[in-house]
């Protein structure tokens, strides 16, 4: 019954909070790109990506609630790990819509600031707003207009019992003289959440009794990654974790709805490695797939393994193939034949024609493409050249005969001849997510064979020389490289065969695959050598390559294959791509193709455009 | 030697390029576009005392817009040098500006002047010129990966010793605002700031970076008389970006700078 009340009572804190500054609030898709640019500007890491953050129940008491415009007992903080950066998915907490989108501004400057991690938490942020007021002066009236602004939604010290008191104090002179507080003096209640603060992790179910005095709130709660579709994490609205009385500073939603991405992102103990793995396969890595976790518990249980590579996984032999190496960003550095690479070809193509419904637009597309074969051909009036221009010879006496100026054109005919002198390897995504469906008619694996089909038609009229795999992989043991036409192959009905039998299968490895690739390319004498890869997502794999781990593989993959002299350039049907490939591949260095049924069409005239 | 064009030097550039001059070896510098390297060279010819010859490449460029050629005056063909012939006569310095956006066959009249020859064959008068001790053959290009598809190939390029330069360090370019434009010391702090806030975003976010050069226009605005974030969104925000979002996030770099 008392939940039951609590309940309604919550909805219509909530709701009335809602209606207070909804005209003046900002959300963070407004803002999202800005911010992010902003950040990055600002010297922030562009590794990280940027979110929206889960609202954290904080336990400070009811009066800070009433005030606190919007947020009832809910609240999100602001804080950042690794991956992302996290900002409130929406602030309205002043009636100047202007002050609220400052605020996002001014956190994620905040953020951007290169501070010790290690320094406690109010120390932190004092030192990093001093740092930010000091790099960017322009931002010091703003920054104050917002401490005074967020200083009358805050309790006074003075209707506060005395250790409370002296605790808002402290907070409101170290926002108000940034560096002159040196340690946050403890009480019961947990403190009013400071909003123009980060956090140094997510916020959690730090107590007092085992926080430390500064009262930071403790890092060991696992986050997500990135949550795929709505930018927002989720969490439950209901709660059956014990409330603040129990001395909880900040309550992580204890039952979170995690993505089916990260929760396989999450290095699991050993002892549940099997069924994950089990359970991963049948889920076939889409994103959209998600799964409950109960409690906070076992996700801070399984926090504690993050990053440590269990130690089955590394004791697997690798087995055969091409061993290859890979980046290890948190440590920086290479890990020499970390991986192995099987080149295979499908062992069930058959010789075949090209498929039917593609016949047409096969047919435009080599004439199209004809179009770009060099052909010689002779400019006039040039000022050099191997022949005398006649014509311009003749124009020229007469000007000078009848005493009109010459115009200084030139005199030579020249033959140009704008030789193609280039190579290309296209590296397909043959993941399983290739096995989604793009439309209602076909899969993402159906687009990638058209694709592919149309892109060997449309190149073997230009005459360049191509050659075309696929890849996918399970862990580092198993990149799987599936040669479709290699340079030396001939685009035939057995290379049409290969590409037909592609089928979707196991995960996305790919810093290997593109080093491969590279290796294939690399060694072909043409000048101009392009590495196009089509891909559908991020890199994942299921030892640890995901998130950013994956991401910054490949990128460093990326970075070999343009010091061997290679342009890599990537198409995708990724709606999310522009979060992560211009960190990869430049922001001229990708195309995504929004609605993937035209994906085969676009291909050819990609390529097309890039090498004209 | 009193005109000596302002140029404030990063590190040991001076140097290398007087013991390169002495030695009869050929330059080639890179960088990004903006960085000072015209400037450099300008600098360099002027202290050495010698005649500077400079071309920007383009695609369209001959080999004849180089060498020479013959104009027809009065029903009579006469022969006229091109930049490179007459730097090579004079002794002086032929500065190829962004070599790679020339065609590779108009820059292989480079190659046997490039190596210890040191000659120019005139095909079409058929004079082989052999370069005096004092001319220098200086190239320079960009090397961005928007680039690659271009490139350099690698036998003409090792034909030179490379000097690679970068944007100068924030004290540096404080300086050289200063040096150019006679701004006061604060403002050239902010700017530099600002052009490093927009640095950090290359690639990611722009394909451009704010170059020395943009700085320079930005203080000139300003000492002109203009708003400072005005001169700032007009030299930085609308040259590096079309994208409106992104040069939100810009103008607020700039913004947070200056104050509102
Ligand atoms: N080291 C420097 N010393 C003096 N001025 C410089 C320097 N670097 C850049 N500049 C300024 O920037 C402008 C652009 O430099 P420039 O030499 O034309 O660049 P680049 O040739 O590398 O494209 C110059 O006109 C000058 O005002
Ligand atoms: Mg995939």
């Amino acid at each position: 019954m008392e939940e039951y009340v609590g309940e309604l009572w919550h909805k219509l804190v909530t709701r009335v909070a809602d209606k207070q500054h909804a005209e003046a609030a900002v959300n963070l898709d407004e803002i999202s790109k800005t911010a992010a640019i902003f950040f990055r500007a600002l010297g922030g890491d562009a590794g990280l990506n940027l979110s929206a953050a889960a609202s954290t129940r904080h336990g400070a008491r009811r009066g800070w609630r009433d005030r606190l415009a919007s947020s009832g007992e809910r609240i999100e903080l602001s804080w950042r790990d690794g991956e992302t950066l996290r900002l409130p998915e929406k602030i309205d907490l002043f009636s100047e819509r202007s002050l609220n989108r400052d605020m996002y501004l001014w956190l994620t400057a905040l953020s951007a600031a290169d501070v010790d991690d290690n320094l406690p938490w109010i120390v932190r942020n004092q030192t990093a707003t001093l740092a930010t007021l000091t790099r960017f002066p322009g931002l010091v009236s703003r920054y104050y207009r917002l401490v005074g602004a967020l200083l009358l939604l805050r309790t006074l010290p003075s209707k506060l019992p005395i250790e409370e008191a002296a605790q808002e104090s402290a907070i409101r002179q170290a926002l108000q003289q940034p560096g002159s507080i040196y340690d946050l003096p403890t009480a019961k209640k947990p403190f009013q959440p400071v909003l123009l603060w980060t956090h140094p992790s997510p916020p959690v179910n730090a107590s007092n009794k085992v926080s430390s005095s500064d009262g930071a709130p403790e890092r060991e709660q696992s986050d997500d990654k990135n949550v795929a579709k709505s930018r927002r994490k989720h969490a439950a609205e209901r709660t059956d974790m014990p409330d603040g009385k129990d001395g909880f500073l900040m309550m992580f939603r204890a039952e979170s709805l995690f993505s089916w991405t990260e929760y396989i992102n999450v290095n699991r103990p050993q002892d549940e490695e099997d069924d994950i793995e089990r359970a991963a396969l049948a889920a076939e890595d889409m994103d959209t797939m998600t799964v409950a976790r109960d409690g906070e518990t076992s996700v801070a249980k399984l926090r504690f393994d993050l990053d440590l590579p269990s130690a089955g996984e590394d004791d697997t032999p690798l087995g055969e193939g091409i061993p290859l190496p890979e980046w290890d960003y948190k440590k920086q550095v290479m890990q020499p034949d970390y991986c192995r690479l099987q080149e295979y070809v499908s062992p069930q193509a058959q010789p075949c024609e090209l498929p039917t419904q593609l016949r047409r637009t096969a047919r435009r597309l080599r004439s199209q493409f004809q179009a770009l074969v060099p052909t010689r051909t002779w400019l006039k009036g040039q000022q050099d050249g191997d022949e005398i221009d006649l014509d311009a010879w003749v124009r020229q006496e007469a000007d000078l005969l009848s005493g009109t100026h010459a115009d200084g054109r030139g005199m030579y005919r020249a033959q140009v001849n704008q030789q193609r002198d280039l190579a290309c390897l296209l590296l397909a995504d043959l993941s399983l997510s290739t096995d989604a469906y793009a439309s209602d008619h076909a899969r993402v694996i159906d687009v990638i064979r058209d694709s592919l089909f149309l892109f060997s038609e449309a190149l073997s009229a230009t005459g360049d020389r191509f050659a075309m795999y696929g890849f996918s992989s399970l862990k580092r043991g198993n990149v799987r490289f599936n040669r479709l036409k290699s340079f030396d192959d001939r685009y035939d009905g057995l290379a049409r065969g290969r590409i037909q039998a592609i089928k979707p299968g196991y995960y996305t490895r790919m810093g290997s695959a593109i080093r491969q690739a590279s290796a294939l390319l690399a060694a072909q004498p043409q000048r101009q050598r392009l590495l196009l890869l089509l891909t559908d997502g991020k890199p994942n794999d299921l030892d640890r390559y995901e998130g950013r781990y994956g991401i910054e593989d490949t990128r460093m993959a990326l970075h070999e294959a343009r010091q061997q002299g290679l342009r890599p350039f990537c198409v995708t049907i990724d709606n999310e791509a522009n979060e992560y490939l211009p960190h990869l591949f430049g922001v001229g260095g990708f195309a995504v193709i929004r609605k993937p049924e035209d994906l085969p069409k676009e291909l050819p005239l990609l390529y097309a455009q890039m090498t004209r | 030697m009193e005109n000596l064009p302002f140029y404030q030097s990063h590190g040991s550039e001076i140097e290398l390029f007087e013991r390169a001059w002495r030695n009869n070896l050929p330059l080639l510098i890179k960088g990004p576009t903006g960085c000072g390297k015209t400037r450099f060279v300008a600098h360099m010819a002027a202290q050495l005392n010698l005649p500077l010859y400079t071309v920007a490449c383009h695609d369209d460029l001959t080999a004849a817009d180089l060498v020479g050629r013959h104009l027809i005056v009065d029903g009579q063909t006469v022969w006229s040098d091109g930049p490179l012939t007459r730097a090579v006569r004079e002794g002086g310095i032929c500065y190829l500006d962004e070599v790679v956006e020339a065609r590779k066959d108009t820059t292989v009249v480079l190659h046997p002047l490039a190596d210890d020859r040191r000659i120019l064959p005139i095909d079409r008068t058929g004079e082989i010129l052999a370069a005096p001790p004092s001319f220098m053959l200086v190239v320079s290009y960009n090397p961005g990966y928007q680039n690659f598809l271009k490139g350099m190939k690698p036998s003409t390029r090792q034909r030179f010793i490379s000097l690679a330069f970068d944007f100068p360090s924030a004290a540096q370019e404080e300086a050289i605002l200063i040096g150019e434009t006679g701004i006061d010391e604060m403002l050239a702090k902010r700017l530099v700031s600002i052009a490093n806030a927009f640095r950090a975003l290359r690639d990611h976010d722009l394909e451009e970076v704010a170059s020395t050069r943009l700085l320079v226009y930005a203080a000139i605005l300003i000492k002109d008389g203009c708003e400072p974030t005005l001169a700032c969104r007009a030299a930085f925000v609308e040259t590096l970006t079309d994208d409106p979002e992104t040069a939100v996030a810009l103008r607020e770099v700039i913004d947070a700078t200056f104050g509102l």
